[in-house]
């Protein structure tokens, strides 16, 4: 239901399986599955510089990268095109969060950081079709909650800057749709606590929660640091390449 | 309905036939309409249509609200989304909800204006605690319905569900844990005889005692089939103060001191404005003698903690349907419409007026593309309406919030509608519904 994640849609969480693939449509034109990483990555990133730039908060953000991740599991780059995607995202979600941006506001910080031959209209028509791709699901719980009381729980309420900055960058993973909202904020209490010599042991400990899933998602967390927390120039330009080509 | 035209069509409404026309709002227009899906056939579907809005805006924040929270929802006394289409020809969104008869606006003016009788003690007592039942799931999942009155409270006609109750109308509601904006912001809403005296006085913030009160007017309404506090609106200012509905209050209520609601002085119009609250500052209560009900029954106990001014102590839904009024003869029950002992006369309510020359305007100047639900129907036969019931005549067309009222008068048992059409089983072991949301996409 609408404030409870486990009575919500959003429980049924998705596997590995379901999110890694690439669409045949977008195979056809060269993508790999490390190049729909990386535009799924740079297309996080630039929702948030949007946001910034309209003055949003961080959970419309949120809300945003989650449907534009949810989109991408189920459709093809060559069908929904990111760049589009990515502000209409942002534009529905801050209807949904009830801080409605006007699209020509978004289309004007769209040219103004790029090239952009989107307008208006075009928003408008893929807001329609998102909100079909989403299947009209658009309530999206955040590990945001969950982190402040965990850490006052825990009495490091100092961490909470680090643990914050820690969950908007897994915005930038699929983490976010294959586990519970307070499962991704427990992994970042635990990897911030690794990185600021916070000993949290006994205090995880006596959460009785299944640690094995804290490790999985440390690992991500640790591999998404090391491989994608700075993306290549190079090897962005060359996955932005492989998608259709506006004209 | 009509052959022509029923080709370039978006190839959901196949699955539908149009029955006709049954409200229009600001945001567009109500539907009454036939599903020809295998696993509901001739089910009874209202499709609300929501225009896009010509600012360039896309999709409205209303329809964006009714989704988000009716597509999570799962209540048997909260109105049923069935369904999600669009027709990207003219950007315009249906939204297909489970058809109810009757509405609790329609059931009070039929008493009224038809019967000259009261509601029965066992329809009024079903009807309220199913309204209490929706409420306690939906402020228990933290959403605040914030526009309660008897037109959004629906109830089912002839079928399984025969008298029982639906919450409909979310365009106003809110999730209100951890709003990133004030609640009060997108300006006051819930119409305003049905609005909370903190509201009319200027308070910021929602909270489910908003509906409380409007629960409290509706249960007094339906007592005396008059709504409680008729006060006059004034449109001219967006102020939200509203002096004469204050007025309505307090003459029945008796003036609020601070001694009984402590916030009052934060109140922002409780203090530039008290010297415009008019006539004598009586503090008594004459609501007993406004419902012509017995300072100690049980209804008047409740009904007393729904009107309690301190919204901090007004009554929530939880605690209400464990009140005593609901646990003494007669015990609410399951179908409000006909009540269990035998000698109470059933009432059989008139069945919602219907516009048959009313079209779903789906053809825009362009062809409609295809859109995602894909049914196997036969969409080769041309559907023909045939009138479902007995029509005096034709309903003109207004633009208003309903259709104006016709003489039908109530029968039990309309001829042409049997239990099979009219509403869709529900409950535990229920499928059709949850098989047709799957195959949205």
């Amino acid at each position: 239901m609408a404030a409870n994640f486990w009575g919500s849609s959003q429980w049924k969480l998705l596997e590995q399986d379901e999110i890694g693939h690439v669409f045949p449509a977008d195979q056809e034109n060269g993508i790999s599955p490390e190049d729909a990483k990386i535009i799924k990555i740079h297309m996080s990133e630039y929702i948030q510089s949007l946001a910034h730039q309209v003055k949003v908060r961080q959970r419309v953000v949120a809300t945003a990268i989650a449907y534009f991740r949810r989109v991408y599991t189920r459709k093809s780059f060559v069908e929904y095109d990111p760049r589009l995607v990515a502000p209409t995202c942002l534009y529905l979600a801050s209807k949904a969060e009830e801080s409605t941006v006007q699209a020509k506001l978004l289309i004007f910080y769209m040219k103004k950081t790029k090239k952009c031959s989107y307008e208006v209209p075009d928003i408008l028509h893929m807001e329609m079709r998102l909100l079909e791709a989403l299947d009209f699901y658009l309530i999206i719980y955040h590990p945001y909650r969950s982190l402040i009381q965990l850490l006052q729980d825990a009495g490091i309420t100092e961490m909470t800057k680090i643990t914050w900055s820690l969950v908007n960058d897994l915005y930038k993973t699929d983490l976010i749709l294959m586990y519970p909202p307070f499962m991704i904020a427990l992994a970042c209490i635990f990897v911030a606590s690794a990185f600021q010599d916070k000993d949290t042991l006994a205090w995880f400990e006596e959460l009785r929660i299944d640690m094995h899933v804290i490790k999985t998602i440390t690992m991500e967390i640790f591999d998404f640091y090391e491989n994608y927390s700075t993306l290549s120039p190079e090897k962005l330009s060359a996955a932005l390449k492989k998608l259709p080509q506006r004209t | 309905m009509v052959d022509a035209s029923t080709r370039s069509r978006p190839a959901w409404l196949q699955q539908y036939e149009l029955v006709g026309k049954i409200g229009e709002g600001t945001y567009g227009l109500v539907f009454l309409a036939r599903s020809k899906l295998p696993s509901n056939k001739g089910v009874h579907i209202a499709i609300k249509k929501f225009k896009q809005s010509k600012e360039g805006d896309g999709v409205s924040p209303t329809a964006i609200r009714e989704i988000m929270l009716l597509r999570e929802c799962d209540h048997e006394n909260v109105v049923k989304l069935v369904n999600v289409h669009i027709n990207h020809a003219d950007m315009s969104l249906y939204l297909a909800f489970d058809y109810a008869e009757h509405d609790l606006y329609e059931i009070i003016r039929h008493h009224r204006e038809k019967l000259s009788i009261s509601i029965n003690t066992y329809t009024v007592k079903s009807l309220l605690w199913q309204i209490l039942n929706g409420l306690n799931y939906l402020h228990s999942n933290w959403i605040i319905h914030r526009d309660l009155k008897p037109s959004n409270i629906l109830v089912m006609g002839d079928g399984d569900e025969q008298g029982v109750v639906k919450i409909g109308d979310f365009g106003l509601a809110r999730i209100y844990q951890a709003p990133l904006k004030p609640l009060g912001d997108n300006g006051v809403v819930v119409t305003i005889w049905y609005r909370a005296p903190e509201l009319l006085l200027g308070a910021k913030h929602y909270t489910t005692a908003v509906d409380m009160w409007a629960v409290g007017c509706i249960f007094a309404e339906l007592l005396t089939l008059k709504p409680l506090f008729q006060g006059i609106e004034d449109k001219s200012t967006h102020n939200p103060l509203q002096l004469d509905q204050l007025d309505k209050i307090f003459k029945v209520l008796g003036h609020p001191t601070p001694d009984k609601w402590p916030t009052l002085n934060n109140l922002p119009f409780w203090q530039t404005s008290r010297q415009r609250m008019q006539g004598p500052k009586n503090e008594i209560s004459v609501l007993h003698q406004v419902v012509q009900t017995s300072q100690k029954s049980p209804a008047y106990d409740l009904l007393s903690k729904m009107l309690e001014y301190d919204p901090c102590k007004r009554i929530s839904a939880a605690q209400a349907l464990e009140h005593e009024y609901f646990r003494c003869e007669p015990v609410p029950g399951r179908n409000a419409l006909v009540p269990i002992q035998p000698n109470d006369k059933v009432v059989g309510y008139p069945q919602r007026p219907v516009d048959f020359s009313a079209d779903f305007e789906c053809s825009g100047s362009q062809p409609p593309q295809m859109v995602t639900s894909s049914h196997a129907v036969n969409n080769s036969a041309a559907a023909s309406v045939t009138a479902p019931r007995p029509m005096p005549q034709q309903i003109p067309l207004v633009s208003m919030q309903r259709l104006p009222p016709y003489g039908l008068a109530g029968q039990a048992g309309m001829p042409g509608l049997t239990a099979n059409n009219l509403s869709v089983p529900r409950g535990p072991s229920q499928p059709p519904h949850q098989q047709q949301f799957r195959r949205l996409n």
